[in-house]
């Protein structure tokens, strides 16, 4: 068997793992500058290793199971009972339907742990998606802000270094004609200002939403209380 | 009952890990069926709990005064999920049938009557406890959520009217259990003193992934009728008269028992100075500041110190809670009072231990009376 490169690809395809796939793992190297592994393969990999782990473990303690259960009709036998008429006794088929249970409700489990490990990641990538699109906001609205100031005093400057009041009509004429349009220039700026800060309030409406819809098919956790019985 | 011939035998079968409460919930279940109903969907959390008590309870049986305080709480908690007397023989069989299975022909007479004595011994301490109980209070309390109040995109607001008053003190939480996830239970503070009209504010933060939390901050939560268990904890105020100064630091909803405690505190005749620092990521997340602020504008000992850990841009106080607590003095004469995350609680009080404030003086809540 070739070794096995442990890059996400593989947990698709790939059936159970062996001990020579473990033992020959390898990892992606992680970005230059930094030392180590690439920390999401080696965790979906040790994922995969718990899981079988535990399969191992379930698989072992029923034939565990099964061998005590044997061990009691052999001894039962030869106490001098039938064999063949006990073999499969009532306290067999208590077992063996708390087996059955048993193995029903960790499937159960597992789907809600999936389920609750979605959701998780759902929520996560939504806070983080709205506090990127917040940060750009805020970044927008500084340059907005600057532009203007920017031109505000460019304005001021040009007031300043011609301080006479105009003298001719035709000053008086042009004097009318930059204060119309600085005066347009607030306008368009005001507008632009509000449409984008309308569209990213949107953003932020839409995401809230699909985000409270997404809570409300949330699955279920586990309970936080102690508790022996019940 | 031979204690350490019981231990071993505990550390045998507990090598089967997570198959030993697995097998004895399903012994459980066949034989009784309508248990079930008392159990969350998944019971995964749950098997995780009975081995943790079964490890201490085989671990303390010979120091009995340590393990009664124990039994005697989880015989009260366990009130609220609707466990009555008669499930305590169905369990101590499940038990047994369990521990038998896994024993395998170590399983002997002995063994079965020093597993009988224990578990009659745990029985009875649980049940005297939960009787007791019964005389002072019903096992929980039906509350209709009035309002729902969304302050942040990730914390809302509940007020909850009870069906009956519930008296508490302020600072102390109740767990809260939603018709949305049944069965499953959370922690939360009361955010005011007990009222006339009974009226109970709680502050729900969104946790990732959280089952319950997701829950109660859905916009559908409004009207819903919730169970609350007993109230329980230990960060209340201890001394109301010891003329003393407060400080209060409050990280995120932690806001909640100190808010709770502050409310009482308005009501004395001479309150103390209150120095309350309310710590958040972003400036968005300090969703109750308003009426905070409006408080401190009427009341002259009180003073309110927004922190912002996350955003420079933010007009007040900038960096981490304990830090800029730390910064603003050593508080001589001061009893300080933390709540929120685990992590800014353990770091505000090593800061203030660290600028002299002796540990009488801090307060924390104590999970060890129930999970958080």
């Amino acid at each position: 068997m070739t070794s096995v490169q442990f890059d996400g690809a593989w947990l698709e395809g790939e059936g159970r793992l062996t001990p020579e796939e473990l033992r020959t793992a390898t990892f992606p190297l992680s970005r230059l500058g930094r030392r180590g592994y690439e920390e999401e393969p080696v965790r979906k990999f040790l994922g995969v290793v718990h899981a079988e782990f535990v399969r191992v473990l379930n698989e072992r303690a029923s034939l565990w199971q099964e061998v005590q259960r044997l061990r009691r009709r052999i001894l039962a036998g030869e106490g001098g009972a039938d064999p063949q008429a006990v073999l499969f006794g009532e306290a067999d088929a208590h077992v063996h339907a708390v087996r059955i249970l048993s193995t029903a409700q960790a499937t159960a489990d597992r789907y809600v742990a999936d389920a609750q490990a979605y959701s998780s990641r759902v929520t996560k990538e939504a806070r983080l998606r709205r506090d990127h699109i917040l940060q750009e906001a805020q970044q927008h609205s500084e340059v907005i802000l600057s532009d203007a100031h920017d031109r505000a005093r460019e304005a001021a400057v040009t007031a300043l270094n011609h301080p006479t009041p105009p003298r001719s009509d035709r000053e008086w004429q042009a004097a009318q004609a930059e204060l119309a349009y600085l005066r347009t220039y607030s306008d368009v700026y005001r507008a632009h200002l509000r449409a984008y800060t309308e569209g990213v309030l949107r953003g932020i409406e839409e995401w809230e939403r699909k985000e409270a819809a997404s809570f409300q098919e949330a699955p279920d956790g586990h309970a936080d209380q102690w508790s022996i019985g019940p | 009952m031979d204690v350490a011939r019981l231990r071993e035998s505990f550390a045998r079968v507990a090598m089967h890990g997570d198959e030993l409460p697995l097998f004895f919930y399903s012994d459980l279940f066949i034989k009784h069926p309508e248990v079930r109903d008392l159990f969350p969907v998944s019971m995964a959390a749950q098997r995780g709990h009975l081995v943790d008590a079964l490890v201490k309870i085989v671990s303390q049986v010979d120091s009995v005064d340590d393990l009664t305080l124990f039994l005697q709480g989880l015989g009260r908690d366990h009130r609220k999920f609707g466990a009555v007397a008669g499930h305590y023989d169905a369990v101590g069989a499940s038990l047994l049938a369990t521990l038998a299975h896994f024993s395998g022909p170590a399983w002997t007479p002995e063994l079965a009557a020093d597993w009988t004595a224990a578990y009659e011994l745990v029985a009875s301490v649980m049940t005297e406890a939960a009787h007791a109980d019964e005389e002072l209070r019903p096992a929980s309390w039906r509350g209709k959520v009035v309002t729902c109040e969304r302050r942040a995109f990730d914390v809302s607001v509940l007020f909850v009217r009870p069906e009956s008053k519930m008296d508490y003190l302020p600072g102390q939480s109740v767990a809260i259990e939603t018709p949305m996830r049944p069965k499953l239970w959370r922690y939360y503070s009361m955010a005011n003193a007990p009222r006339p009209d009974g009226l109970l504010e709680f502050h729900i933060r969104l946790i990732d992934g959280g089952a319950v939390s997701m829950a109660l901050t859905s916009d559908a939560i409004a009207g819903t009728e919730l169970r609350l268990g007993p109230p329980a904890g230990v960060l209340t105020l201890k001394q109301p008269v010891s003329g003393r100064d407060l400080l209060l630091v409050a990280g995120s909803t932690g806001l909640a028992p100190l808010k709770a405690i502050l409310d009482q505190v308005s009501g004395l005749p001479q309150p103390p100075n209150v120095r309350l620092f309310f710590g958040a990521r972003t400036a968005d997340g300090l969703y109750d500041l308003d009426s905070l602020e409006k408080m401190a504008a009427q009341c002259p000992w009180l003073t309110v110190t927004p922190v912002v850990s996350a955003d420079t841009r933010f007009a007040g106080e900038t960096g981490s809670l304990p830090e800029v607590v730390a910064r603003h003095g050593d508080w001589p004469g001061y009893d300080a009072y933390l709540a929120g995350p685990t992590e800014m609680v353990q770091e505000t009080v090593s800061r203030l231990a660290a600028a002299g404030m002796a540990q009488e003086h801090i307060h924390i809540e104590d999970f060890g009376w129930s999970e958080p």
